[in-house]
């Protein structure tokens, strides 16, 4: 095959490979910070404009490359995560087409840019992301097609409508397959390798509290995490997803003490009640997991810190699906080892003197056996001074004393921050502790909904006899803003409050957990359940794929089904006539191609005297219905009817044969 | 030596291919004569693919997943597209007009299938040279320009009908032998002596495009020239007609081999052409002596000219000389 030349791209190809860079960029850019999308955005329409007649030179295209790489990179702050590397790829599809000449170039750029949705599902799960890039695709591929129809040339161009039909044709006839292989092919169970972090972070749970990070998290109504319980629920003032244990504090930020991190989880006994639920969490890209109150069992792929807080083994980067039992403590922790001891008791020196000098004083007033005492007081003097507000100042260096003695409002950060200033002060061994409280149960399916804007932080302390003690001053102030309602909802305002939203937005919720059940949460042991309802849960991953290849072979079947569907004859008559015929040819009687109908028939009447009649009967009404009267529809659907119908007599065998 | 051994490999695939599908025209592409392969950007697509699938089973990201299937999915579905579009397609003729060589031959595929299916943009290639098929309501020709170099039977080898639609990841093809060779005729000297005049035996009247009596009008055939179209009189009968004249000439000619014993053995067979050709523009009658052979003649017309250049084209190559000097 002599290769042709390269040859410059016309007008509409160009066009359709330009569609399909922008299409496929289309849903990466909200994923990217709004001043780098807008960038993208700006430069590929420039350099689209700009090499309209020719290709930008050499230098100019080096030049931008190294601007855009190097704009990004500042952006990241030099930290290569994955989304640095999305915003790379968007920056460099938006100056590919800078060299947009042949046939060649147009086809890897297409290629290229089906890239693009594929790493915005890296950064998102989102039903617009999906949508985004599902277009995206569909665009690429019938870029693809005005290529081939380009190289082939020949005829005058499809409208576009006929070529996002014929893409839509093609992808419906690769679906079987394309489910097939996603729900069976075997999953990894654990990654090959690692899943790169985000340099720049979303919101949510983490293992350090800083002042003012958690607005972001307060103010967003996604949702963290779905839960079903099989059984009863706890009530839900008692519902206290328990995350990341904070210790240490260094005058501004909690963090999770990391030289505690070896430990192991203490000891601990528990109440007889005991919840049993299924968690699914959304993606976070950290690691930390949340469950009610202490989790009995460690679940795999997690593991239990020594603070009784559950971590997964890798981020959190799609939906995850955990089963846990959990149950109320009734003592955790009651021998306190003396360096846990001194953690909890130690305060950076030159931070919050009033809040320091306070718990002091409370310590001399109440004794040495006053613990339980001063925290009674602590939340005493919460419960009746204190307020809550989202909108605070953004603090000092003295926060706890800011709080406690001037602002008397702020929210769960403030609250246990200082809360737990406090107690170390008056020498009672405390921490912070993050996790999300309450949730709102979706009626329709029965789920319960955590979303982001219910974390909250809260104190534990720990009390001589009784280990690590719940303290929650804010739910001392304002219990309404914890434990999540319906009402709390509509009262704040916002597209749910209109009447009748909520139940949209509820059965909208109910769908998406659906997709996540099905699609987005599954993976190798979601994929190991679906084999035990049909008998093959022993077999394991043999099982799998055995299953999978005769789905795959099914499908592959389906789609050759569908090749020859496409050549057969249109005209019911003349196949229903055909079939008669192969019917007779297995009886060694075929009708030869050159052969007339009744010819044939009178043949095949001499042969088998038993069918004579009725074949004769039909061949003469085909003859009719082929070559003499025009064609009506009742008639010709009769005789495709009888054509088919008619089977050669079992019984009667040709004369000849004895 | 890379070449040659392509050369040779390409002839032994000719061959098993030939001989896996024999037949003769007309030929009905099934799927035993259509071979599908992904194209240089179908195996890039692939790996492609591959990258994607990797990551997203690594990451169990389930979206990017379901991505890279359903794109994989099309990706297969347009293999089978393909090769419908070949499937079914029935090549009925390849036949070319002799030409002179040197002189394009255009070779014509006429193909045809049943209506129904979208069959655009096949490419049709027979030795390094491509041209376009597209069928409308069941049926479509090609127009091949194949080079000539030498005269007599020009063996083009097989066609390639061929389309990478619809993504251009795979290229399905189908290969089809032509019945019979093509004749190419020998190229005419450009310039040269006129015609030998006067070697016939008896006078006679001859019917000449041009002249001073219009002897009679007969049908128009191609060649004829436009000046000689009597416009009034196909007006009349609504088909082009042509007048002829009555001239008085010497006699036949003859064209002889034996004559021309001073040229070289090619440059005679070139000189006869033109001679042929020149004889059949004036309309006269003609009379071809090779040396071996039947005289041709003496006779004039399309026939007549067709089977003097063909014995000319097909006298043997300089090699072995034939004939006296």
């Amino acid at each position: 095959m002599a290769r042709a030349e390269p040859r410059p791209l016309d007008r509409g190809s160009r066009a359709w490979a330009l569609a399909a860079v922008a299409a496929c960029l289309l849903p990466l850019l909200p994923q990217l910070p709004a001043s780098l999308g807008l960038g993208c955005v700006g430069v590929g329409a420039l350099v689209a404009l700009a090499s309209r007649h020719r290709p930008l030179p050499g230098w100019l295209r080096a030049v931008l490359a190294l601007a855009l790489v190097g704009t990004v990179l500042s952006m990241s702050r030099f930290s290569l995560g994955r989304d640095t590397a999305c915003a790379l790829l968007a920056a460099m599809l938006a100056l590919k087409p800078a060299e947009l000449v042949t046939l060649r170039d147009a086809r890897s750029l297409v290629g290229f840019a089906l890239f693009a949705p594929f790493s915005t599902f890296l950064l998102d799960q989102g039903p617009l992301s999906l949508v985004l890039g599902l277009v995206g695709a569909v665009v690429a591929l019938a870029a693809l097609a005005q290529l081939s129809e380009y190289e082939s040339q020949g005829s005058q161009p499809l409208p576009a409508r006929a070529r996002l039909a014929g893409v839509g044709r093609l992808l419906l006839v690769g679906l079987p397959l394309a489910l097939a292989a996603f729900w069976l092919f075997p999953r990894l169970g654990s990654p090959l390798w690692g899943v790169p972090e985000r340099a720049l972070a979303r919101p949510g749970l983490s293992d350090e509290m800083s002042p003012g990070e958690w607005l972001d998290l307060m103010n967003d109504d996604r949702p963290a995490l779905r839960v079903s319980f099989y059984g009863d629920p706890p009530p839900q003032s008692q519902m206290y997803w328990r995350g990341p244990v904070l210790m240490d504090y260094d005058g501004r930020s909690w963090t999770r003490s990391r030289s505690l991190g070896m430990l192991p989880a203490p000891a601990s006994t528990r109440t007889t009640t005991r919840w049993d639920y299924e968690m699914v969490v959304e993606p976070s890209d950290r690691s930390s997991l949340v469950a009610l109150e202490l989790p009995d069992a460690v679940p795999a792929g997690a593991q239990l810190g020594w603070d009784y807080s559950l971590h997964s083994r890798t981020p959190l980067t799609s939906v995850t699906r955990w089963r846990l039992q959990a149950s109320p403590p009734l003592s955790l922790e009651p021998q306190l080892p003396s360096f846990v001891r001194e953690r909890a008791l130690r305060l950076p020196a030159g931070f919050n003197p009033r809040t320091v000098a306070l718990g002091q004083a409370w310590r001399r007033e109440l004794g040495p056996a006053g613990d339980a005492a001063i925290v009674d007081r602590a939340m005493a003097m919460i419960r009746a001074e204190f307020g809550y507000t989202l909108s605070t100042p953004l603090p000092g260096r003295h926060s706890a004393d800011e709080f406690l003695f001037d602002w008397k409002q702020g929210f769960c950060e403030h609250f246990s921050s200082a809360f737990v200033i406090l107690m170390r002060a008056a020498g009672i061994p405390s921490r912070v502790v993050t996790g999300y409280a309450g949730g709102y149960r979706n009626p329709f399916g029965g789920y319960w909904i955590v979303r982001n804007q219910d974390a909250h932080a809260w104190a534990e302390v720990w009390l001589d006899g009784r280990g690590w003690v719940r303290a929650d001053p804010t739910a001392a102030v304002a219990p309404e803003r914890i434990y999540d309602t319906i009402d709390d909802r509509a009262a704040a305002g916002g597209f749910g409050a209109l009447p009748g939203v909520a139940p949209i937005l509820d059965v909208g919720d109910w769908l998406r957990r659906g997709w996540n059940d099905l699609v987005l949460g599954f993976d190798a042991s979601r994929q190991m359940a679906l084999l035990r309802p049909l008998g093959l849960g022993g077999t394991g991953m043999r099982g799998l794929i055995a299953l999978f290849a005769a789905c795959a072979v099914l499908a592959l079947a389906w789609m050759l089904w569908l090749t020859a569907r496409a050549g057969r004859e249109r005209d019911t008559v003349l196949a229903a006539w055909r079939r008669q015929g192969a019917r007779y040819a297995r009886l060694g009687l075929g009708r030869a191609r050159h052969e007339p109908a009744l010819q044939w028939a009178q043949r095949v009447a001499s042969a088998r005297p038993a069918d004579a009649a009725a074949l004769l009967a039909l061949s003469a009404r085909f003859e009719d219905w082929r070559y003499a009267r025009p064609r009506d529809g009742a008639d010709a659907r009769a005789l495709a009817r009888d054509l088919r119908r008619h089977r050669p007599a079992r019984n009667a065998r040709p004369e000849s044969m004895p | 030596m890379p070449g040659r051994l392509r050369r040779l490999l390409d002839a032994r695939f000719d061959a098993w291919a030939h001989r896996r599908t024999p037949g003769s025209l007309p030929v009905r592409f099934d799927r035993h004569r259509i071979y599908v392969l992904p194209t240089r950007f179908g195996l890039f697509f692939a790996v492609l693919l591959l990258t994607m699938g990797l990551g997203a089973l690594n990451y169990n990201n389930n979206p990017a997943l379901l991505l890279c299937l359903l794109l994989a999915g099309a990706g297969i579905a347009s293999l089978l597209q393909a090769q419908l579009q070949l499937s079914g397609l029935e090549v009925l003729s390849i036949g070319a007009e002799p030409v002179p060589a040197g002189a394009p031959l255009r070779l014509r595929v006429h193909a045809r299938a049943a209506p129904g299916r979208e069959r655009r943009g096949l490419r049709v290639a027979c030795a390094g040279r491509a041209a376009t098929l597209s069928l409308d309501d069941g049926a479509g020709e090609a127009d091949l320009a194949l080079p000539t170099t030498i005269r007599g039977w020009l063996q083009p080898g097989r066609l390639q009908i061929s389309t990478t639609r619809p993504l251009g990841l795979a290229r399905a093809w189908a290969y089809v032998w032509p019945d019979a060779p093509l004749l190419v005729y020998p190229a005419p000297e450009p310039s040269g002596p006129p015609l030998p005049e006067g070697q016939g035996e008896h006078a006679q009247s001859r019917v000449a495009p041009s002249g001073d009596d219009v002897h009679h009008l007969r049908e128009w055939h191609r060649g004829d020239s436009l000046r000689a179209v009597a416009w009034k009189a196909s007006a009349r009968r609504d088909a082009l007609l042509v007048r002829e004249f009555e001239q008085a000439v010497g006699s036949d000619i003859v064209l002889d081999w034996q004559a021309l014993r001073t040229l070289g053995y090619e440059h005679r067979i070139r000189r006869l052409a033109r001679w042929v050709d020149e004889a059949e523009r004036g309309s006269r009658r003609y009379r071809l002596c090779l040396p071996g052979q039947a005289v041709l003649g003496p006779s004039h017309g399309a026939a007549h000219r067709h089977a003097c250049l063909r014995a000319l084209a097909l006298l043997p190559q300089e090699e072995r000389p034939h004939g006296t000097r």
